[in-house]
């Protein structure tokens, strides 16, 4: 549109509804800040009152909540963190390469390998589920280190989709160019086919992140589950009622878990924005 | 930017070469091969069923380690999902070594996962075999202890209210006390039971523990000791009464009680505010230490209006069976039969084991403190019956459960027929579809 | 990688120049994905499928029985039930989502004060992971139906409307991203001809934007479909499936969706490992047949338009 018109009354009356719409849209939010100070009690009482004298607990919860279930909060923070960077550095590092591939020489291996990612892309998780479990348990893919490895596995469909939809999209000439200075292939991926990717890289990095993060099942059904846990798997367990259950507390979990996700989108709203809609115009 | 490349390339090459590696030597990798250094000493792996005493498990695995050198892993399942995390970690290369076998259905579904555990030191320090699990001659699970559960009473409140503890006799009488404390509960302070939190985190007390008194008198009237097919539900008219006692007499709202927690329930049973609390032996320790004095503490039977209850002692049996994975490797095994009998021998394992779970029925086992357990022995030195635990025969016990706690929160919110009718379906019905769903 | 002699088919994007020496790094380039593809999907997909006609506890112990666990799937109540309540919430969600999330777009997209804010606060609730948003929600909706002496597994109608809530609450601001994304695509051009022309705000609505974001639909209805068809972490956290009834002598439990009733099936012991792996074949060809008819009938309307 054009640049500073006067926004007329209707968008006025409009601004004001979205400002109402907007507050009802962060209340299940604003709801678990107020619940995580209060005790246990008063949260199951009446979840929509305000702290009081009586039912305010300070930090407490966010302490208690810190160790508990025997299990402390930051040790599912850190997993969660390295499995996350793990997997997405590798979807997008090695799935780059195999998309570059795929769409620059055209042979059966190529096309069927696109066509297998394609189709992984319509499998629903639960058709694979158990028998991920069983083969990732064999192979020693329990661990926060080495799970990547299943997500590298299960989300290069999606990946290698985008990648390979962009690169078909680059101009062939710079890379013969860059083949006729005499870089290798290797050269040429790095230095000059890599740059280019970097809106696909960033959508791709986001969506998976995204995904990854917040994963429940795959994490809980593969990984040794007696020495790790991600957040998701943590705030389960909570409430899954291990012998207690303090709803306090795990609100006070359930806020120290989403605190992070809410700073890093204020930070990168934009990238995380148009990483999503260029994604899905892709897809 | 050259050294950059170089940098990345590098990288590139390495991960690409770890990834390959560790790809080409697995499949060589039998499943069945446990890495040299845990075979040759052994270890345990401990998958505990009760989240209450998980703490007291995990400092005892810490204090054997350190003694012996023996790995101990201890991990508790989550209330009501223990066959759950059973069943996943069985399927794993490092299955737990010891785990809970329980009743006869558990005993179905692992049996071939027991070890006979005849001739074995830990069986020899045991006094009694009337907890064991046996199948063909063999001893597949051991109990290794016992536990009995009926109504905690404060005594102290009782007699605020103007009652002892011996007007209470039958299903009438403690109608009629906690009647009464209901009707004067503003005035007295405290109401007469603690809420019924249908709440996953004791719920089982009154799907398991409560539905125990119709199932125990069904099956003594019918001669019932295998687990049955079906159920007639005879004695569920006994269940509604008592469960109606429970919800009309207490502070708790009836629409809310699914909501409800165990730590609620507890926790107004330990402010004194609630005189009664249905629960078991195991609660002893937390009761004391939340302030309530032992000696005000009692526990009495469950009464629901069957005729010659007043004969009834209080309900005794177990769920904690030990078994030992016969599929582990020989050295697991071997580790497991001696972090048991170390459990059940040495000073700090019977210190636990008495602190924990009461009279333990083991040659060396401590006294125990625990009143409750008085209270138990005290009903069978009195010749009373003991109200054996009918519900071991449940199939596909936490699944059952779970229907006739939908069916009670939707009773409880409007205590109508109709909806009851709902509960005897869950019940009655829900048990022989579980049954076939068990055995199908 | 055999070398074969390569054709001349400079008809395809596939020039000599840089084909040849890529495919010298076959191993680089190719093998680390493609073994990762083969462990986490192509194995275990193939491994399903045959496990569906087995009984097994663990891939080990296998025991081939035909198409008994199919019988055994398909008659089951719980399934069924589960299959019409994902139709049912699958209609609904996709209805509601999307008219709202392009409703809500296309108002963002004129000329508004706080526009980007109210498109950040939309947003926000797709970071939040589904057990985490069902946590959250199932404490709300009880803290809201406390007030008329209720509970939320007290009747299957609120379990299902309220996960319909949550998961409109979640989704919105995600399609109304790309809605928005598609209406910033209709050319200006056409706008402005469309004004000259004299069309009111409904005519260029649906005569002129709607065609042109018509990819943005088909996408949005892409993903809210197989998003309804696939929710798990929302289903199991915010009612489990609660509340559970015996009918027709089984156990129905009213709210539970497909992904979750596998799930639970797979629970409840061994002898229905291989029912729930035929479960999740049937459910597999469920959702590729529809992801497949969708994007065939939406793709055949971009053009037609």
């Amino acid at each position: 549109m054009k640049t500073k018109e006067r926004y007329s009354a209707g968008s006025t009356v409009l601004s004001c509804f979205f400002v109402l719409l907007c507050a009802v849209w962060i209340v299940p939010i604003f709801e678990v800040i107020i619940n995580s100070f209060k005790s246990n009690n008063f949260v199951n009482l009446d979840a929509f009152a305000l702290p009081n004298a009586e039912s305010f607990v300070g930090w407490d919860n966010y302490v208690k909540g810190m160790t508990f279930g025997n299990y402390p909060f930051l040790k599912s923070v850190s997993y969660s963190f390295i499995i996350t960077v793990l997997s997405v550095f590798l979807i997008l590092l090695f799935t780059s390469m195999s998309a570059w591939y795929i769409a620059r020489v055209n042979n059966r291996f190529s096309k069927g390998f696109y066509y297998l990612c394609l189709f992984s892309m319509i499998v629903p998780f639960q058709m694979v589920m158990f028998t991920l479990s069983f083969t990732a348990d064999q192979l020693k893919l329990n661990t926060p280190f080495t799970i990547p490895v299943v997500y590298l596995g299960f989300g290069a469909g999606l990946a290698i989709f985008m990648f390979v939809g962009f690169i078909k999209g680059l101009p062939l000439e710079i890379e013969e160019a860059a083949a006729i200075d005499g870089c290798s292939p290797v050269q040429t991926f790095f230095l000059v086919v890599l740059p280019m990717l970097k809106p696909t890289l960033i959508s791709v990095g986001i969506l998976q992140t995204m995904w990854i993060w917040n994963d429940y099942l795959l994490p809980y059904l593969v990984l040794d589950r007696t020495k790790y846990m991600t957040i998701p798997i943590h705030v389960q367990y909570l409430k899954g009622s291990y012998g207690t259950v303090d709803l306090g507390a795990t609100m006070a979990v359930i806020m120290m878990s989403i605190i992070p996700i809410i700073i890093v989108y204020m930070f990168c709203q934009k990238h995380i924005i148009k990483g999503v809609a260029a994604g899905a115009v892709k897809g | 930017m050259k050294k950059v490349f170089a940098l990345l390339l590098t990288l590139a090459m390495v991960l690409s070469l770890a990834a390959c590696g560790a790809k080409e030597e697995t499949p060589a990798e039998k499943p069945a091969e446990t890495p040299a250094a845990s075979s040759d000493a052994g270890s345990v792996y401990y998958l505990n069923f009760k989240p209450e005493a998980d703490q007291a498990w995990q400092d005892l695995a810490k204090t054997y380690t350190e003694q012996t050198g023996v790995e101990v892993k201890v991990v508790t399942a989550a209330s009501g999902e223990y066959e759950t995390n059973l069943t996943a970690e069985m399927a794993k290369s490092e299955a737990p070594t010891l785990f809970q076998c329980g009743n006869a259905q558990s005993l179905m579904t692992w049996g071939d996962y027991c070890l006979d555990l005849t001739g074995t030191d830990v069986l020899a320090e045991m006094t009694t075999s009337d907890f064991n699990l046996t199948e063909d001659g063999a001893v597949k699970a051991i109990g290794y202890c016992y536990e009995a559960f009926g109504i905690i009473v404060n005594k102290a409140l009782l007699a605020e209210a103007g009652y002892e503890l011996s007007d209470i006799t039958d299903f009438a009488s403690l109608k009629a006390v906690a009647e009464d404390i209901h009707a004067r509960s503003a005035e007295l302070g405290f109401d007469a039971f603690s809420s019924s939190g249908l709440d996953g985190s004791s719920s089982w007390r009154f799907s398991g523990h409560l539905a125990n008194m119709p199932l125990y008198y069904e099956f003594r009237d019918d001669g019932v000791t295998a687990q049955p097919a079906e159920i007639t539900g005879a004695y569920l008219n006994n269940y509604r009464a008592i469960w109606d006692l429970y919800i009309n007499n207490s502070s708790a709202e009836k629409t809310s009680l699914t909501t409800a927690t165990g730590d609620m329930s507890s926790g107004e049973f330990k402010e004194k505010k609630a005189v009664f609390y249905q629960n078991g032996t195991w609660e002893y320790a937390g009761l004391v230490e939340a302030g309530i004095a032992s000696e005000d503490l009692a526990m009495i039977p469950i009464y629901c209006g069957v005729d010659g209850e007043s004969e009834a002692g209080l309900a005794c049996g177990t769920e904690n069976c030990w078994a030992v994975n016969s599929q582990a490797s020989e050295a697991d095994i071997q580790a497991t039969l001696d972090f048991m009998k170390w459990v059940v021998t040495s000073d700090e394992g019977t210190q636990m084991m008495a602190e924990q779970f009461g009279p333990i029925p083991f040659k060396n086992a401590k006294e125990s403190a625990n009143v409750f357990f008085n209270d138990a022995n005290a009903y069978m030195a009195d010749g009373k019956y003991t109200v054996t635990w009918a519900f071991n025969h449940t199939p596909n016990v936490d699944s059952w459960r779970s229907t006739v706690v939908s069916a009670l929160a939707t009773y409880s919110a409007d205590q109508s027929d109709a909806n009851w009718d709902g509960v005897v379906t869950a019940f009655v019905d829900g048990w022989a579809y579980e049954y076939n769903m068990q055995n199908g | 990688m055999k070398k074969k002699s390569v054709k001349n088919d400079n008809s395809t994007v596939n020039s000599l120049l840089v084909r040849r020496p890529i495919q010298r790094w076959f191993p680089l380039f190719i093998l680390p994905t493609f073994l990762c593809f083969i462990i986490g999907f192509i194995w275990p997909f193939a491994q399903g499928i045959y496990l569906s006609f087995c009984t097994f506890n663990t891939p080990k112990d296998a025991t081939w029985v035909g198409v008994q666990n199919y019988v055994k799937a398909v008659t089951d109540p719980g399934f069924t039930n589960a299959f019409w309540n994902t139709a049912k919430f699958a209609v609904v969600s996709i209805i509601l989502i999307n008219v709202l999330a392009f409703s809500i777009a296309y108002a963002l997209t004129q000329k508004m004060r706080g526009a980007n804010l109210f498109r950040t606060v939309f947003f926000m609730p797709n970071l939040i992971g589904g057990v985490v948003l069902g946590y959250i929600w199932s404490m709300i909706f009880d803290a809201i139906l406390k007030q008329y002496n209720t509970y939320l597994t007290a009747n299957a109608k609120y379990g299902f409307w309220g996960l319909v809530i949550l998961v409109a609450w979640q989704q919105i601001g995600y399609m109304m991203i790309i809605y928005i994304a598609g209406l910033q695509a209709v050319p200006g051009d056409m706008l402005e001809a469309a004004k000259i022309d004299g069309a009111n705000g409904w005519q260029t609505l649906f005569r002129v934007i709607i065609p042109n974001v018509m990819p943005s639909i088909t996408i949005c209805t892409f993903l809210t479909l197989t998003n309804s068809f696939k929710l798990f972490d929302q289903n199991m956290a915010l009612t489990g499936g609660a509340p559970e009834i015996m009918a027709q002598g089984a156990k129905i439990k009213m709210t539970e969706l497909l992904a979750l009733n596998i799930y639970s099936t797979y629970n409840i012991n061994k002898n229905w490992h291989g029912v729930a792996q035929a479960k999740a074949v049937v459910f597999f060809i469920l959702v590729a047949v529809l992801a497949i008819a969708q994007q065939a009938a939406t793709r055949s309307k971009e053009v037609q338009q």
